[in-house]
């Protein structure tokens, strides 16, 4: 008994010295919020699932001009790549039932497989609550969360802001470079960026 | 930031010279390509140029005959497109001309926009219609084509329209702008859009004062001075021109002081920018101005911690670097050392450890609460004891190293007879405590009054004293440079060994030097009396933590002895502190049981239990022997490995907890990892050996091994993230 008593306040001041925060919404450079959603076929996938594996997060609305800019083959390669390191990729879709952009799980299940894309996960997010504990603004707004599950990217997938497809070579490609950069264990030279794009349909 | 400087007055008459002159002339541009109709906007291309274009005039004559071009944009309603900061999403409008050469296009006066909030999000744009204007400059360098008297314009815009959903939308436009007469049928149009042109807020160098902005935690102050007097009392409509710095959907609290205008405003979460300059246009009614703010604070940092988290093993690596690194003599490495030991010799004095003792000198240093110079002289004592007992026992450590022992820090503790005398005199130092006895009434007297002449003695002892029960807490921060310290030269070893003793002393040594500490001390009083019985119990708790440790090297015979011998011992003490034949007659009685039992059972405090003492072992943990690791992993099995001792608090915590979490332990059965425990409450070679070997020199080191793989060395203190992320990389 005794002995417990004193293990607990030597316990007490172990978890002092650890000091975790925890801040909402999610910080670059802090823990990523975790979180559980149905996919496009109503299974549940929890981030969790992912810790030791490097995940992006993709915000996603076919609706939106900004995705179909992306998806008109950029978006594809970029899963293909995640794919091949072993990069999980989960796009996310958090507009509300209400909104014009809506497709349900099966429609938005067709769009990526007419589009030939290759997530590891097609998301469903209609309350919006995944989107704002990530304060994901626009579509296609993108995130990376590294194998610790700590947040490590936050902002567009690549440096110009414009809805032509032209403009994608020209861009640099934040997703793709700080695919890379993890890869070969270095510090992302870019954290944060513009995220450009269509507002994400968000549940008032 | 461009503004109209034709003087205002003439609007109306250029205005109505311009209508006639339409109606009667007729318009020289071809209206077919200066307007796109989509279902959302009606775009279109005007021209405003009322003296007609300055051909071959110098800079100062052109400039009083401004000419005007712009994107009018007419939204269906419902639908906008964006400012120059379009907000939470959205895009600028762009520009983008192709003109003769020597016309210059400047940038677009954007009028100013509105807030759109879309549900928790907001943008800044523009609904209804829109003129975006532009200047031209026409340089000298002008040259008016030879066929015609025009000025030939060409634009491709690109704009974003947004309802809830969003459509780009592109246009080309062209234009013929005559040179000479007045080009002025849109004068109503472009005088709108000046007229929402924001003005400069009023600066005047030092006797105004600066307009700035404040950074206080996750909120920006806004500070604006020189805002003209009729806006004063009113709410204004704030629109900073830097992208991603506020949250755009925030609504601002503000108020007005005076002529001062103030208001708070949340920072973005995700901020990207971090300026040192802000514009900022503050709109009411239709009119804006522009202020320019100068940023005062650290902006808190955006991507905090690692871009990208090391790989596990990066621990591993690191050690193993600077074992090898620095006894090559690296004086940045020592330095890295040096400074690392001076921190964990601070953190010691948070440790429960080292807690019991802080103790004694908090009531010592009330006791003296008004004499400054007693004061420094203690400090001074307790830390050069610290420092000289850290450098004894470093030097102790070195010492039995070169004789051959395989030894680790904290060493000491791994003796029974060391952990039992200690756990006798913190048994005493609680009894005192709690006012059993004083030390005056059982020691000779001429003891008695040495330890009150000498007080600086008895601080010297303190620090002695701190550091005996110390060193065990010292592993889990300084492994790495403990470990690092016994295999440096031995004048460098002893270095770190003297800079962690500063590093504890160094508090107490800091309170001693500045009068202000002892000032805020209650003043002496009753309330000492009561402290000092208070402070009775971490020391009863150190006993029961010591006693514990005795129980696992020798058993619960030998933590039982312990005990009846403490409780004895505490009886002696007691029967001295009587007067006149009682003291004779109990004292003489109590000694003699003392020693009876001492004889009796005091072996079993110093004998070894058979068993090994692999403490709270569930049958998932084996204990760890040479060579069983490398066994297993030919097998092809990974191995964790936790190095760890009965006297080592923080291996005890991480044992409840992460080693003990459902999560983990599941973790560990689906990747069918072998659980060894290698137990060094008691000194074992093979195991300060294997500790050696991964760049430690003390407990607690949790190691996890995969053929093919570097070895992972995990945090000290385990968390169970950390575990499981390492786990799941298997």
């Amino acid at each position: 008994m005794q002995r417990r008593s004193f293990l607990s306040a030597a316990a007490a001041a172990a978890i002092l010295m650890q000091g975790h925060a925890m801040a909402a919404p999610a910080v670059v450079g802090q823990s990523a919020p975790g979180f559980t959603l149905t996919d496009t076929a109503g299974k549940p996938v929890r981030l969790a699932d992912f810790k030791g594996k490097t995940v992006v997060l993709e915000w996603n609305n076919p609706g939106c001009p900004f995705v179909r800019k992306h998806y008109q083959g950029n978006m594809q390669s970029l899963q293909k790549e995640a794919a091949a390191q072993g990069v999980v990729w989960l796009a996310i879709n958090s507009t509300e039932t209400a909104s014009g952009d809506y497709l349900s799980p099966a429609q938005l299940a067709r769009w990526m497989q007419d589009k030939q894309a290759v997530p590891t996960a097609t998301l469903m997010d209609e309350d919006g609550v995944v989107g704002k504990a990530y304060g994901a603004r626009v579509t296609p707004h993108m995130y990376i969360v590294n194998a610790q599950g700590v947040l490590v990217y936050a902002g567009g997938i690549d440096s110009i802001p414009s809805s032509r497809v032209d403009d994608i070579p020209k861009a640099t490609p934040y997703i793709r470079q700080a695919l890379g950069e993890i890869k070969a264990g270095k510090p992302l030279s870019v954290s944060t960026s513009q995220a450009y794009g269509c507002s994400v349909k968000y549940k008032s | 930031m461009i503004r109209f400087r034709l003087p205002r007055i003439l609007f109306p008459a250029l205005i109505l010279i311009a209508g006639l002159v339409h109606s009667t002339l007729g318009w020289a541009q071809d209206s077919s390509k200066t307007v796109v109709t989509t279902p959302q906007v009606r775009a279109e291309l005007l021209a405003f140029a009322p003296q007609g274009v300055p051909v071959g005039l110098g800079e100062a004559a052109a400039a009083r005959q401004p000419v005007w071009v712009g994107l009018q944009l007419a939204h269906k309603p419902e639908w906008h497109t964006y400012w120059k900061n379009s907000g939470d999403s959205g895009l600028p409008t762009t520009l983008e001309w192709t003109l003769p050469p020597g016309v210059i296009a400047g940038d677009i006066a954007w009028p100013i926009p509105k807030k759109i909030p879309i549900g928790s999000l907001a943008n800044y744009g523009y609904e209804g219609t829109v003129l975006l204007p532009v200047p031209l400059t026409i340089t000298p360098d002008f040259k008016p084509p030879l066929t015609g008297n025009t000025l030939d314009i060409k634009l491709k815009a690109s704009w974003l329209v947004c309802r809830k959903e969003c459509i780009p939308e592109e246009g080309e436009f062209a234009l013929q702008i005559p040179l000479k007469g007045s080009t002025a049928l849109n004068g109503a149009a472009f005088e709108a859009a000046f007229k929402a042109q924001p003005r400069p807020a009023l600066t005047t160098q030092g006797i105004l004062p600066d307009s700035v902005v404040r950074i206080d935690g996750n909120l920006l102050r806004f500070s604006v001075q020189g805002l003209p007097v009729e806006l004063r009392g009113k709410t204004l409509d704030v629109f900073p021109e830097t992208p991603e710095v506020i949250e755009t959907a925030a609504t601002p609290k503000q108020a007005w002081n005076g002529a001062e205008w103030t208001a708070s405003i949340p920072l973005a979460p995700q901020r990207l920018n971090s300026p040192s300059l802000m514009p900022v246009v503050l709109a009411s009614n239709g009119q804006g101005w522009r202020a320019e703010l100068k940023v005062v604070g650290e902006w808190p940092k955006v991507a905090a911690g690692p871009g990208v988290s090391s790989a596990p093993d990066t621990a591993l690596k690191a050690n193993a670097a600077a074992t090898a690194a620095a006894p090559a003599g690296g004086s940045t490495s020592l330095m890295l050392v040096l400074l690392g030991a001076l921190l964990g010799g601070l953190i010691l004095n948070l440790m429960p450890c080292v807690f019991p003792v802080l103790a004694i000198k908090v009531v010592g240093f009330a006791r003296h609460a008004d004499d400054r110079r007693a004061h420094r002289l203690s400090g001074l004592a307790y830390t050069a004891g610290v420092i000289l007992s850290f450098t004894a026992l470093g030097a102790l450590l070195l010492a039995l190293r070169a004789a051959g022992e395989s030894l680790g820090w904290g060493f000491q503790l791994q003796s029974p007879g060391v952990v039992a005398a200690l756990a006798a005199l913190f048994t005493l130092i609680g009894l005192n405590l709690a006012g059993l006895f004083e030390f005056g009434s059982f020691l000779p007297s001429s003891v008695a009054s040495l330890q009150a002449r000498h007080p600086v003695l008895d601080a010297f002892l303190t620090g002695v004293l701190a550091v005996a029960v110390a060193s065990p807490c010292t592993a889990p921060f300084m492994g790495a440079s403990l470990g690092l310290a016994v295999s440096l030269p031995a004048a460098q070893a002893l270095a770190v060994f003297a800079i962690t003793g500063l590093g504890l002393a160094l508090p107490y040594l800091a309170a001693s030097l500045v009068p202000a500490v002892a000032r805020a001390l209650p003043r002496p009083g009753a309330w000492m009396q009561t402290f000092r019985r208070l402070m009775a119990f971490p020391m009863f708790a150190t006993v029961v933590w010591l006693v514990w440790v005795l129980g696992q090297q020798t058993g619960i015979d030998g933590a039982g002895a312990l005990l009846a011998l403490l409780v004895s011992g505490a009886f002696v003490v007691w029967t001295l502190t009587l007067n006149g034949r009682a003291r004779l007659v109990f004292a003489t009685l109590s000694i003699a049981g003392f020693a009876l039992l001492t004889l009796g059972i005091g072996q079993n405090i110093v004998k070894f239990a058979d068993s090994t003492p692999v403490s709270g072992s569930a049958e998932r943990w084996q204990p760890w022997a040479t060579g069983k690791v490398d066994s297993l992993l030919a097998a092809g099995q990974p191995v964790f490995v936790d190095f760890t001792a009965a006297w080592c608090v923080t291996c005890q915590y991480n044992k409840k907890t992460t080693l003990a979490n459902a999560a983990v332990l599941a973790d560990f059965d689906a990747k069918k990892v072998h659980l060894l425990r290698a137990d060094w409450t008691r000194r074992d070679p093979a195991i300060t050996a294997a500790l050696s070997a991964l760049g430690r020199n003390g407990v607690p080191v949790y190691v996890l091994y995969q053929k093919g793989r570097a070895p992972v060395v995990l945090s000290e203190i385990l968390g169970v993230d950390e575990l499981r992320s390492a786990l799941a990389a298997l």
